[in-house]
């Protein structure tokens, strides 16, 4: 920076001020700034976006810009270059509002002492190399670390591996007939085993939590189904405790919009924290209900018997690799990573999760989730810009594996793929491609909704079978498809009926028909 | 009939003897190399039913390797397994893009691999039966 004059842009267009200004610049060495000046806002943003400015000073009454607009506009045109804000007495609070939005600093009209200037310009640019340079090495230890959680996670695996199968064969008396004492201490080893690999998974999951790489698929997903997999999943951990395990759902409780994979992680994270903080003879219960403060959203609550948690630490342990110092729980092993999964789980998926507690009283974890209403997905199809008297044509396409062999995870994957694809097939914006439907079975079903005449409806799948052929992926993996569609008569809306009444009659309708096509496939 | 002949190509040589043990109680006959070059060479050789195959390996990598097999016409028609410590869709997509049959995570659970092999077999039991067919109504 030595020698090379700082780069100075003022944007000011009172002539008085400006006089001032290059008044205080002429006192200084004549190599140390360069002052460039302008009136406007409109000229300083394409001064700007040429570069080469080291530092602003705008004023915030402009002819074509005012106040805290002038900010963002100019930190808009140059989000590197540090700005200093040129305010008049009275206009201390706005001021303080544009270090807000991205000023380094703020000078007041007829209070800048002698020589301050300069030396304002000079600290906010230190200043502002400073933090940018911060924010750069935060950064690359975030990757740093994250790949490195990547790499060790992966680097455990072998060993791992080894060690199982191992065990394993031993086990299953591979090796010849062990004795019972024998057995169980394998079985010990084993059980641990799997508690290294449950880890192992954690932080890999984590540095993709941070990369923001999870995969998350929203769709129509059973809470009874989630429910029931946890329970059943985590029954031996807790009969090995004498904890009684339960769930119960109370009143009609359908369906939520949430992918049903993570849904099962979620619960079986709080469940399996749940069992080992719970002492012999406890009780942990998973309970579901319309949440009373927003009936939009279904109120799940995992609740335990066990030892509690310090109330002011009920948000801290949310936090990543938080740990409850309590010695009493230092064989409640883990990374501290379950419920920092959890949260960005359930928050990626509308959700919110929070917990309550006293010491010693046990602890109820609760999460929401938005409840799942095809009504709501198929409002737009019965907007007042369509013509709602045409034909309601219910698109099935059908995507199953010819061999079996694709793993859930890849035909998923495939299956995204594929939705992408029908998305383009669409007839209008005001068709509706519905999320997969838990229901549908193994074979990926996917559904869309139209208002077309029978024609349509052919055209529609002629469309989408052309495309699905060609489609190079879905061929390599062996996949089948198959795309058919049903008509509902006209429906036309009733004189006396609301608009809501009548979405919620040809929902139900369309329901009905969804239900004869994932019935007919079952057949 | 004849025992099935597997060959199982990964570096780890614990990770070797393991899986030789568990598909000998099963009754598969097993054949072994250490990286992807002799990975290559061993299929020629032996020309097993079915090849059980890592990704990370020296001289190459199992995405190599299956890239060699499906050059080689006997060759490109025995099925892979890939059973990797590598994990993310990512991999999983490639590698059956590469023309594996399955792809399993390590530490592999051998109860699901001994299934996924009678499934790329074509052995009975255990077997998903395929999902569907298209049946449109148009």
């Amino acid at each position: 920076m030595k020698g090379k004059p700082l780069q100075v842009l003022l944007v000011e267009d009172n002539a008085g001020d400006v006089r001032l200004f290059r008044e205080m610049f002429s006192k200084e060495k004549h190599d140390a700034f360069q002052l460039t000046h302008l009136l406007r806002m409109s000229e300083a943003e394409t001064h700007l976006a040429k570069g080469g400015v080291d530092i602003v000073l705008l004023d915030l009454g402009l002819p074509d810009g005012h106040g805290l607009d002038t900010v963002r506009r100019a930190h808009a045109a140059a989000p590197d270059v540090p700005l200093i804000v040129l305010t008049g007495l009275d206009d201390e609070a706005l001021a303080a509002e544009a270090m807000n939005a991205g000023a380094q600093d703020y000078l007041i009209k007829g209070q800048i002492e002698n020589r301050a200037l300069p030396r304002a310009l000079r600290h906010a640019v230190e200043r502002h190399r400073m933090q940018t340079e911060t924010d750069l090495i935060r950064t690359n230890q975030m990757q740093f670390k994250d790949e490195f959680l990547s790499h060790v996670s992966h680097e455990l695996r072998s060993p791992l591996t080894a060690v199982r199968q191992f065990v394993t064969i031993l086990l299953d008396g591979l090796a010849g007939e062990l004795n019972v004492e024998q057995h169980q201490y394998l079985e010990i080893v084993l059980r641990n085993v799997k508690q290294l690999h449950s880890m192992i998974n954690d932080l890999f999951e984590v540095s993709g939590v941070q990369a923001g790489k999870l995969k998350i698929e929203l769709q129509c997903t059973s809470v009874s189904d989630a429910m029931g997999y946890t329970v059943n999943t985590l029954q031996g951990a807790a009969a090995a405790k004498g904890i009684v395990l339960s769930s119960d759902i109370a009143g009609k409780v359908t369906s939520v919009c949430a992918d049903p994979a993570r849904l099962r992680q979620i619960l079986i994270i709080l469940v399996d924290n749940a069992l080992k903080f719970t002492p012999q003879n406890g009780t942990v219960t998973i309970q579901a209900r319309i949440f009373e403060e927003d009936p939009d959203f279904l109120l799940l609550e995992v609740a335990d018997s066990g030892c509690g948690i310090d109330p002011e630490m009920t948000e801290r342990i949310f936090e990543r690799l938080f740990q409850a110092s309590d010695p009493d729980a230092a064989d409640h092993n883990g990374l501290g990573l379950g419920l920092y999964i959890c949260k960005d789980l359930v928050t990626r998926q509308n959700g919110k999760i929070w917990a309550k507690s006293e010491l010693g009283q046990g602890s109820i974890f609760s999460l929401t989730f938005p409840i799942f209403s095809l009504s709501k997905l198929l409002a737009p199809a019965f907007s007042e810009k369509r013509q709602t008297e045409c034909p309601i044509t219910l698109i099935s396409i059908e995507i199953g594996s010819q061999t079996g062999w694709l793993s859930n995870e890849v035909r998923a994957e495939q299956c995204r793929g594929i939705r992408d694809l029908l998305r383009g097939c669409l007839y209008s914006d005001l068709d509706v491609l519905l999320p997969k439907m838990d229901s549908a079975g193994p074979a990926e079903v996917s559904f869309i909704v139209a208002i077309t005449d029978g024609i349509g409806g052919a055209a529609i799948c002629k469309r989408i079978r052309k495309q699905l052929d060609s489609s190079e992926p879905l061929q390599q993996a062996g996949l089948t498809h198959s795309a058919s569609y049903r008509s509902l008569e006209a429906i036309k809306r009733n004189s006396t009926e609301s608009k809501e009444d009548f979405l919620e009659r040809v929902t139900s309708d369309i329901q009905g028909l969804m239900n004869e096509v994932i019935l007919s496939r079952h057949v | 009939m004849a025992s099935r002949k597997i060959l199982i190509v990964d570096d780890n040589a614990d990770i070797r003897l393991g899986m030789h043990l568990r598909l000998k109680a099963n009754q598969y006959e097993t054949f072994f190399a250490a990286d992807a070059f002799s990975g290559v060479a061993e299929a020629r050789k032996q020309r097993p039913d079915l090849i059980i195959l890592d990704l990370g390996l020296p001289a190459g990598d199992g995405f190599t390797v299956m890239e060699r097999l499906r050059q080689i016409p006997f060759l490109a028609v025995i099925p892979v397994i890939v059973v990797s410590a590598r994990d993310g869709l990512g991999n999983q997509k490639r590698a059956y893009e590469a023309g594996a049959k399955a792809f399993l995570q390590k530490p592999v659970n051998d109860a699901e691999l001994l299934a996924v092999i009678r499934q790329a077999l074509g052995e009975p039991a255990g077997t998903n039966k395929p999902t569907l067919q298209g049946q449109g109504s148009v």
